[in-house]
């Protein structure tokens, strides 16, 4: 690949396997299986040199490379990452890695699910990449709208609905978001869709007002947004396993990108005027989310509120950057968390989906007892979940420390309450392990005894256990790399 | 070796055979079991080492920063770390030789002593740390370790909620802590401990009485919860759930002794708070009153055993909240040696007659096993303060403590709750070893194998000396710490020996004659409000867990029904606009419609707007 750059590099890898798996038989589900799992460790491998080659000292924008596009109206194709994209760049390459292998036995229509597959990933690539807002929001796009497919045709459940209703809300986010970028561009008045130009305009404070709450709400909506969140537990539910990994992991992490590398970037003062009131939904999703979770019946829908849950941390870091006064904080623990939060996720289905597979069911009720059926699956569920309670050496702690602190200096009520919340997170983790894990082994699931766990199976789920441990004994080695950009991102409040 | 390596090998070689174990001796728990012990073995030389060295520099490695933030891992090898340290060491070693005997038959050894090891590595790590942050991180890994050891057997329900329900409790008491250590960050700018605790630009010059009366009283909060204290004691007695040694661990020196080391680690900070200090020491004297009653009228041993531990947690709190940095940390280094003993004590009974009963193992006829009944005899004797065991100087100390810093109304209630403690050690003592008087021996006692295997008979040995002799060693405590002791005369202590004497006639008199009935039985309403523990656990579920439950289903339903439900209808309706269309449109030909109209009318837009 020499004389190629890097960012183009990762995102062909992807762009390539589509090709080469539109190109292959539809029965050569092998062959499909092989290039999707190339062309992932591909990208992988070139997203750790991306990690390792950013330099945090400097900081700012990398890796850039521009071509001009349509020069009439100022598209180009500009792509660079800041470390906030870096990190994310990386945690899409390990979700779409460990993504592959979690499918790895999917028999049904394997063609079409590893294309739609690999098609959501160059999107979600391109949004972390993207530095136009044309290209921005277009990947946007082709990350969203294969989901609809997926659950659709390879979903369980009430899949029909949930796919249904997916589309319905991000459709209704882009409705949003559209007609903002579009005022951005004009109340601008450069000509050009080039954000690093963009972000260094100064809007009329009352645009920015006025378009900060659709950018947020837009982009909400994916970010799995209290009130605007109820897709998503349900697409959660219904997705096979790494749909639900790619949902909960990356594509929700868009949301939140969306709103920081549009919203923030781009209209700071609107984002400074509207942080209170989106602070306080925030807080309200972390323990709206934590409550509703703990009176799930089914393992999926307690992991999509958890997720609710969770993300409100990511909002209420962007939201509490945005006022200041633990800015630095703040933002990094909500950049912290979309990383953390995206491996846990990934790993919380690819091992709800294993069980799934073995057991066909993933009511909490039906179970009781499995760790001693299946104790490799178990343990690994119970790391995940461990994760999503905050426990200290799993990556989670970090973010959810510094969101915090930052919480308290701001709001101490606000930060009282999140912190309370840790409990009723530990309530539904915990009643998941007994009921579920703990407990006498259910003789009904005798048969699963020699399915556990075994030889590659483990491989995506111990990558993403790796992940989380690594950066939970080693968070420096991620918070370098948010840390160089946040200052650049907070200076934007102070020169305006 | 110099101090570096020392310590990293002191904390680090528990860590290690955790990861060997865990990893890769699955299919070997023979192995794992060495190479745990071993890892043990070299913990607690390193830390003796450490000791004998005496106090050195703190060692400070930057893990990371953000912000105002500078996090450090690190070691402070102050007297108080590096003598606490050794005895973590020493009864964990016991522990888990013990363990080897205790544990022979269990399927998933590897799994056991690979958490032991685990255990061992977060105590100590939070033992020896140099940050505040450091400390709050291993203090919630000691918890976990915990969690895992209490559902070890998590096939059986109770053992699994027993699990659980520690967690949970404990939880609610980091809340506090979380917040605590996070004000002292927001006001202090830093998590350096001796910084903190530094009297000229520590903590209690810099703050606000207000600030550091509210910070210590959110550590408190923590405190509450791991050292099991009212109104968070509740998960402690259930834990027994868990193997026995791990009882012994969990109730000596790691678990709920973290909280009582953390109060004396951050002890200037507490000593400039008065309002925290009263409160403190009302909170410990209810638990320490409260806890005895309860162990006056349990039958299982082990349960005895927890009660007691809850009651002497409350002990070395009201020492330190009256003032004495000394007499808490002695009694917590006393309390580790006899606890351990008596919990392992208990464990060979339970071992060999396979009840916890205490009737139970009387009638079995448990003072057939001799040494055993001799570490009984010595640990309870430490535990209910007869002179000269080691527990009786500690308790004393606590007294003259609570004599000059406390008030009279704390002394009479400690002296109270020693009377009480006197009393239900020695019933249970009776009811092991005195036969019942109306049918002396029913069990067989011949059971297969020996009663006390070297593996469980050496610790016990161990443990019984350290519990008969600690009480001399007030000295070298009080010098590690740094503070002056004054001796206390015979006749100081005459008080101290007429209540534990009074307590130990009044159960000879109850229980020593072979009977089996103390005089609560003849108060029915207390004896049955004892042994349902004041009804705490009831009022709780009724109470808290209830409201949870109600909120959880209120919002639960808010979002089936009005939330997302709103969504559906609102969708629904939509689509219900469109049905004439419906029937020639798959979902697909409906989607990418959307999309298209979508893009067609923004292009429109962009057109129009004259781009």
């Amino acid at each position: 690949m020499d004389g190629l750059p890097l960012l183009t590099s990762i995102l062909l890898c992807p762009v390539i396997g589509l090709g080469l798996i539109v190109l292959i038989p539809g029965g050569a589900a092998r062959a499909v299986r092989w290039v999707s799992l190339l062309s992932a460790l591909a990208a992988t491998v070139m997203s750790i040199q991306l990690w390792r080659g950013y330099d945090a000292v400097t900081g700012g924008l990398q890796f850039v490379e521009r071509l001009p596009w349509v020069e009439a109206v100022g598209i180009s194709y500009h792509l660079g990452v800041d470390g906030f994209g870096t990190i994310l760049v990386m945690l899409n390459s390990i979700v779409y890695l460990t993504g592959v292998l979690t499918m790895w036995d999917l028999t049904e229509r394997v063609k079409g699910f590893f294309g739609f597959m690999l098609l959501l990933v160059v999107g979600v690539y391109g949004v972390f990449m993207a530095q136009d807002l044309f290209f921005f929001f277009f990947f946007y796009e082709v990350a969203v709208v294969p989901m609809y497919p997926l659950i659709l045709i390879w979903g369980s459940g009430n899949r029909d609905y949930a796919a249904m209703k997916l589309m319905l809300f991000l459709l209704a986010g882009s409705a949003l978001l559209f007609p903002a970028l579009l005022a951005i561009y004009h109340s601008a008045g450069l000509g050009t869709f080039d954000m690093v130009l963009l972000s260094q305009h100064r809007f009329d404070t009352d645009v920015q007002i006025f378009l900060y709450p659709l950018i947020y709400l837009g982009f909400g909506v994916l970010a799995g947004m209290f009130p605007v969140h109820g897709w998503s537990p349900t697409g959660h539910v219904a997705a096979p396993s790494a749909v639900s990994m790619l949902h909960a992991g990356v594509l929700m992490k868009l949301g939140a990108f969306g709103i920081l590398s549009v919203g923030i970037r781009l209209l700071p003062q609107g984002a400074a005027h509207w942080a209170p009131t989106f602070t306080v939904l925030a807080a309200i999703g972390i323990v709206y989310g934590a409550f509703v979770a703990i009176r799930q019946t089914d393992f999926k829908f307690v992991i999509g509120f958890s997720s609710v849950s969770h993300m409100g941390i990511v909002l209420l870091g962007l939201n509490l950057a945005a006022l200041g006064q633990a800015g630095e904080d703040a933002l990094n623990g909500a950049v912290f968390q979309m990383f953390a939060h995206g491996i846990m996720t990934a790993l919380f289905f690819s091992t709800v989906g294993f069980i799934y597979d073995r057991a066909h069911s993933k009511t909490i009720a039906d179970f009781g007892g499995l760790g001693a059926q299946m104790p490799r699956a178990v343990s690994i569920f119970i790391v995940a979940g461990l994760c999503g309670a905050g426990l200290p050496g799993l990556a989670s702690f970090w973010a959810e420390l510094l969101v915090f602190l930052a919480a308290l200096k701001t709001y101490p009520l606000v930060g009282v309450v999140v912190i309370v919340g840790l409990v009723l997170t530990a309530v539904y983790i915990l009643r998941v392990f007994r009921d579920a894990f703990f407990g006498e082994a259910n003789p009904r699931w005798q048969s699963l005894v020699g399915l556990d766990m075994a030889g590659w199976q483990l491989l995506p789920r111990a990558i993403l256990v790796g992940v989380l441990l690594f950066f939970g004994f080693f968070p420096r080695f991620l918070l370098d790399v948010i840390d160089s950009t946040t200052t650049s991102v907070l200076a934007r409040f102070w020169m305006q | 070796m110099d101090t570096t390596t020392l310590i990293l090998a002191t904390t680090f070689a528990p860590f290690a055979g955790f990861v060997i174990a865990i990893l890769f001796l699955h299919r070997s728990p023979q192995l794992a079991q060495v190479v745990v012990t071993t890892s043990a073995a070299v913990a607690l030389g390193g830390a003796v080492q450490l000791w004998l060295n005496g106090p050195a520099e703190p060692l400070r490695y930057l893990w990371f920063t953000s912000g105002a933030i500078d996090l450090y891992f690190g070691f402070l090898l102050d007297g108080l770390n590096l003598m606490f340290g050794v005895a973590v060491a020493l009864i964990t070693l016991c522990v888990i030789v013990y363990s080897i005997g205790y544990m022979a038959d269990d399927p998933s050894k590897t799994r056991y002593f690979a958490l032991l090891a685990f255990f061992e590595w977060a105590m100590l790590s939070f033992v020896y740390a140099v940050d505040l942050l450091q400390s709050f991180i291993f203090w919630e890994l000691v918890g976990l370790a915990s969690f895992f050891l209490i559902g070890f057997w998590y096939q059986k329900p109770s053992a699994a909620e027993a699990a659980r329900k520690a967690f949970l409790m404990t939880r609610i008491g980091d809340v506090g802590l979380l917040i605590g250590v996070l004000l002292v960050m927001m006001t202090a700018g830093h998590f350096d401990i001796p910084g903190l605790l530094d009297p000229d630009v520590g903590l209690v010059t810099r703050l606000a009485p207000a600030t550091l009366t509210a910070i210590t009283l959110l550590i408190f909060v923590g405190i509450v919860g791991k050292s099991a204290q009212f109104p968070l004691h509740t998960w402690l007695p259930d834990a027994m759930e868990g193997p026995t040694p791990v009882s012994a661990l969990l109730h000596s020196a790691t678990m709920v002794a973290a909280g009582v080391f953390l109060m004396a680690r951050l002890y200037p900070l507490f000593l400039a708070a008065e309002t925290t200090r009263s409160v403190i020491l009302v909170v410990a004297t209810i638990t320490a009153l409260l806890a005895a009653t309860m162990a006056m009228v349990d039958r299982d041993i082990k349960k005895v055993l927890a009660y007691s531990s809850i009651s002497q947690l409350g002990f070395m709190l009201m020492a330190l909240a009256a003032g004495s940095l000394f007499a808490g940390v002695f009694h917590l280094i006393t309390h580790a040696l006899f606890k351990a003993l008596l919990f392992l004590c208990s464990g060979l009974f339970i071992h060999h007659f396979a009840t916890n009963d205490l009737e139970q193992i009387g009638r079995s006829g448990g003072r057939g096993m001799r040494l055993t009944t001799i570490g009984l005899l010595i640990g309870g004797g430490a535990l209910a303060g007869v002179p000269p065991l080691s527990g009786f100087f500690s308790k004393e100390e606590i007294f003259a403590a609570l004599g000059h810093g406390g008030g009279s109304a704390f002394t009479i209630a400690a002296f109270a709750a020693a009377f009480l403690t006197a009393y239900y050690t020695f019933r249970m003592i009776f009811l092991v070893t005195v036969p019942d008087r109306i049918e002396p021996h029913t069990a067989d006692d011949h059971h297969e194998g020996s009663a006390e295997p070297w593996t469980m008979a050496l610790p016990v040995v161990v443990l019984s000396l350290g519990a008969a002799l600690a009480g001399g060693w007030g000295d070298k405590i009080a010098a590690a710490l740094g503070v002056e002791i004054s001796h206390h005369s015979i006749g100081d202590m005459l008080p101290a020996i007429g209540v534990v004497a009074a307590g130990v006639v009044l159960a000879w008199l109850d229980f020593g004659r072979g009977d089996r009935a103390g005089f609560l039985t003849r108060i029915p309403a207390l004896q049955s409000l004892f042994s349902n523990g004041w009804h705490i656990d009831e009022i709780y579920r009724a109470v808290f867990v209830r409201i949870t439950g109600w909120v959880a289903t209120l919002l639960h339903g808010m979002e089936v029904k009005g939330l997302d439900g709103g969504f559906d209808r609102f969708g629904v309706g939509i689509l219900g606009a469109g049905s004439g269309s419906r029937r020639v449109q798959s979902g697909w030909v409906q989607f990418y419609g959307g999309c298209a109209v979508v893009v067609v009318g923004a292009i429109a837009f962009y057109v129009g707007m004259g781009g």
